[in-house]
């Protein structure tokens, strides 16, 4: 077919920023506050893997995955696939990233070492996923019941996972990034068709993480 | 749904008189403009409701209601046909929602699509859209963006003919595949086709309106306001001096104005989410319509803008 060339962006958008934002402030009031809890989780495991406590390091990737899965079920699949037919498909895709993480902590672990770069690159992704996500609801001049955070909504927690791989000095990344990083691109581009300053954080995650990756490389 | 009374009074009114005549309705004042589905004779009201995007609010309750609300003023303001497609997410069971709470109004003109590329899995398509509209049949099915059209259109021909549909039809927007959609029109035995047309983009004014009229195909204009877009452009501008003329009040009825004086089409579907702009794109379908000379001015005020 020829006639790809006369879509723009707007024409893939099947709701309205009204009832998409007013999708996530229901979310949100319906399982507050278990934000703080996903939060404090993430802190609680990634504070002292970016010390070098292997204990839980292990216990980093399980977690993701719950957090990746727990995502699938109730915002993509049981939510935002009701104004976007599309999201029942992204569910899988987020359901199956959350079955790689859990394969990926089952397979044998050659003891690895983050370099310094890649560590504090990682910190600082997870810093902003987990404690900055959140208030990009405000620079965008939403109401603060739309903020997105880690485990609930995917963004931040595809943020705070490319800063937590980069921590851990996660192999086989190869596995675990293209599923992210094309998440990051629809979402962005989907914030920006609906002319959204949130839109710019999707494609800055996956920018940070590509160059720390590549500049920390050793 | 039956043809109320209220609905035939007003096509042999006006509407019936407008194929053969059509400049003779026009400057009259009237209450709510019909014209005639051409295959049939049907009146259907100039005005209809379109879904996408505005109706898709998922189970959104304060929304629902709003939608629920945009319907009751649409029926009571004697609008008939309401459009949508399975394209549209939950813009179905929001429309199942507003017909249920207003009791299935027997003015309702269902126009529904069908849109999957198995053309095998079409029957099924249809019957789930069916079940969340809530009615036992639908008037109107059309082949969205002719998705699969070779297959899918002699199924919903053969649905009609068992009386399971009333009307078939084909839809396209924003110029695509134009020369398709007329080789459908020209070998097809279809009812209805659809396609953007506005006061910007008039390019089915070229080939599709009169082979709409040559072969008796309702003709449903979509995208009136693109999407919104127009109305955003223009509302801050001043409107013209001579807006009486055109039978509007104000830039929505202007454009909606232009696009139901051109006599081959059948009936535009505005979407909206609120109340008073249904009622204002209904009250578009009574008065006085532009004649030829005023919608070329029209056209050129806007162009020039
Ligand atoms: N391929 C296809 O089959 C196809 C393609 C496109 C469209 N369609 C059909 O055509 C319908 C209409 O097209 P559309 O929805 O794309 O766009 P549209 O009707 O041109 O524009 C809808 C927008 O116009 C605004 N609006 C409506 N009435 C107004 C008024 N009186 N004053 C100011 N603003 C007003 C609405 O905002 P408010 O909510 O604020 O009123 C809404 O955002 C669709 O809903 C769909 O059913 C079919």
């Amino acid at each position: 077919m020829s006639d790809w060339g006369t879509y723009t962006l707007a024409d893939f958008l099947m709701f309205s920023p009204r009832v998409y934002f007013r999708l996530i402030e229901r979310y949100n009031q319906e399982f507050w506050p278990l934000q703080l809890a996903f939060i404090a989780g993430a802190l609680a495991l990634l504070v002292p893997a970016a010390l070098q406590v292997s204990r839980a390091r292990i216990a980093v990737l399980p977690l993701f995955a719950l957090a990746w899965a727990f995502c699938a079920w109730q915002f993509l699949w049981t939510r935002y696939a009701s104004i976007n037919w599309a999201m029942s498909y992204a569910a899988a895709v987020f359901f199956a990233q959350a079955g790689l993480l859990v394969l990926t902590a089952l397979l044998p672990r050659s003891p690895t070492d983050a370099g310094g770069l890649r560590r504090h690159g990682g910190i600082g992704l997870a810093v902003c996923g987990l404690l900055a996500y959140p208030f990009i609801a405000l620079v965008a001049g939403r109401s603060p019941a739309t903020a997105e955070t880690f485990g609930m909504m995917p963004d931040p927690t595809v943020a705070t996972t490319f800063g937590a791989m980069l921590i851990v000095g996660q192999k086989r990344l190869w596995l675990l990034l293209p599923i992210p990083i094309v998440w990051c691109v629809y979402s962005g581009l989907t914030l920006w068709a609906m002319e959204d300053l949130g839109a710019l954080a999707p494609f800055a995650a996956v920018l940070a993480m590509l160059v720390v990756l590549v500049v920390g490389r050793r | 749904m039956t043809i109320t009374r209220r609905a035939t009074v007003q096509g042999l009114g006006i509407g019936a008189l407008l194929p053969l005549a059509p400049r003779l309705a026009l400057g009259q004042p009237t209450g709510i403009l019909t014209r005639p589905i051409p295959s049939t004779g049907e009146p259907i009201p100039v005005v209809g409701l379109g879904t996408w995007i505005t109706f898709n609010v998922g189970d959104d309750p304060v929304l629902m209601e709003e939608c629920a609300a945009v319907m009751a003023a649409f029926f009571e303001g004697g609008g008939r046909m309401i459009d949508s497609s399975p394209m549209y997410s939950s813009s179905q069971p929001t429309i199942g929602y507003g017909l249920r709470k207003l009791g299935y109004p027997e003015r309702l003109f269902s126009a529904e699509k069908v849109w999957i590329s198995d053309a095998g899995q079409g029957g099924a398509q249809i019957e789930a859209s069916r079940a969340y509209w809530g009615v036992d049949k639908f008037d109107l099915m059309q082949v969205h963006n002719l998705v699969s059209w070779e297959e899918h259109l002699p199924a919903l021909l053969e649905l009609k003919a068992a009386g399971q549909l009333r009307y078939v039809g084909i839809t396209t927007s924003e110029g695509r595949r134009h020369r398709e959609i007329e080789r459908v029109m020209a070998s097809q035995p279809i009812d209805f086709v659809q396609a953007t047309y506005n006061i910007l983009d008039r390019e089915i004014e070229e080939r599709i309106l009169p082979l709409a009229r040559e072969k008796g195909i309702a003709v449903i204009a979509n995208r009136p306001f693109r999407e919104g877009d127009l109305i955003r452009q223009i509302e801050d501008e001043p409107l013209p001096e001579w807006l009486a003329e055109a039978g509007a009040r104000n830039w929505a009825q202007f454009l909606l104005k232009f696009i139901i004086s051109h006599p081959a089409v059948t009936c535009v579907i505005p979407a909206t989410t609120r109340v008073d702009h249904v009622r204002e794109n209904l009250e578009a379908a009574g008065g006085i319509l532009p004649h030829e000379k005023l919608r070329r001015r029209m056209i050129d005020y806007v162009e020039a803008l």
